[in-house]
């Protein structure tokens, strides 16, 4: 996909929970925030490597292994993802009670 | 600050923030007769979610309620900019602020849970109509678990009581519900999609310490897969 397409992607998926995966590897989870010309914003959801599946459901339209690592600390507001930098994006099915 | 699993929920503003999401509440919802002249009622709205979808889906009269402030704050914003006339409320499930034999339908999607149950069940009975219904999706423990564990999850998602399916179904038919018809939800089974995924509504700052809770749900759900599960109640 083309950095536009992902930018409405994103802009689609505003206010929902998504995996991001980066063409370095790495893999960002949160809550798309907002938009601008470049980023996307998300606002983290968990530390933790499983945080999404709960178990249960599992991603929207997975795709395979091979997650990097999730957010480190010092991530406390939203942070950007480049549109360039995106490989993959994927909605979180979480599990509420 | 500790924050509890339902103010966590209301700071990030969860919308269906029940098993099921929006997908199982179409789908309850959808075998029931409701028309313009239906009076609904929804304890524990949350962000509204579900009572925008009623609203646009059926034109339906809706109440809702929920007892925290940021919630109601959330569903009304949501109401408001979908220019639906629903009026929400903050309030006591225990207590609620409705006539007796108001309301057709009355829906719980993982409240009355969080409630004290013995109190809920009547007093929603009191405002439903005499023909009315009780629709309520709700957490059950479905085996015996150890005294620990059990405090481990009535303490972290603060439950007055965690019922099995037949302490539900006592306390439904002691409130005088005549017939309850129970379904097993099995989480996990539809794959999500843009149109029923969560939609946040997040406040402004996110404590850090929201997301140890987020964590700390997770970790609970997990470890009790088998041991926690879900049933829609249909009571008249």
């Amino acid at each position: 996909m083309s950095v536009g397409q992902y930018r409405s992607l994103c802009q689609r998926y505003s206010g929902k929970a998504v995996e991001i995966r980066c063409h370095d590897g790495k893999v960002h989870r949160g809550i798309i925030q907002r938009i601008d010309r470049d980023r996307v914003y998300l606002q983290p959801m968990g530390r933790s490597r499983n945080f999404g599946g709960f178990g249960y459901g599992g991603y929207g339209n997975g795709y395979g292994g091979g997650y990097g690592r999730s957010f480190g600390r010092g991530f406390g507001f939203g942070f950007g993802v480049a549109f360039g930098a995106i490989a993959g994006i994927a909605l979180l099915s979480l599990f509420w009670i | 600050m500790n924050y509890t699993y339902l103010e966590c929920l209301a700071l990030f503003g969860v919308g269906g923030a029940h098993p099921g999401g929006l997908q199982l509440t179409k789908k309850i919802l959808a075998e029931e007769k409701i028309n313009g002249d239906t009076t609904l009622l929804e304890v524990g709205c949350g962000t509204g979610q579900t009572a925008a979808y009623l609203a646009q889906q059926y034109g339906c009269s809706i109440n809702v309620l929920d007892n925290n402030s940021i919630m109601v704050e959330k569903a009304q914003q949501r109401f408001s900019s979908l220019a639906l006339s629903i009026d929400a409320k903050v309030g006591d499930t225990e207590n609620l602020p409705y006539p007796d034999k108001h309301f057709d339908i009355a829906l719980s999607e993982s409240v009355i849970s969080f409630t004290n149950v013995i109190a809920t069940i009547p007093e929603i009975k009191r405002v439903l109509k005499r023909n009315g219904r009780l629709l309520a999706i709700e957490t059950v423990l479905e085996q015996t678990i150890s005294e620990k564990e059990q405090t481990q999850i009535i303490d972290f998602y603060r439950f007055p009581q965690l019922f099995t399916e037949n302490e539900w179904l006592t306390a439904f038919r002691d409130a005088g519900f005549q017939r309850v018809d129970v379904t097993k939800y099995q989480p996990g089974l539809e794959q999500v999609d843009e149109q029923h995924a969560a939609d946040f509504s997040l406040s402004e700052t996110i404590d850090d310490a929201l997301l140890e809770i987020l964590g700390k749900h997770e970790e609970i759900m997990q470890r009790n897969k088998d041991k926690l599960g879900f049933r829609i109640f249909r009571c008249s």
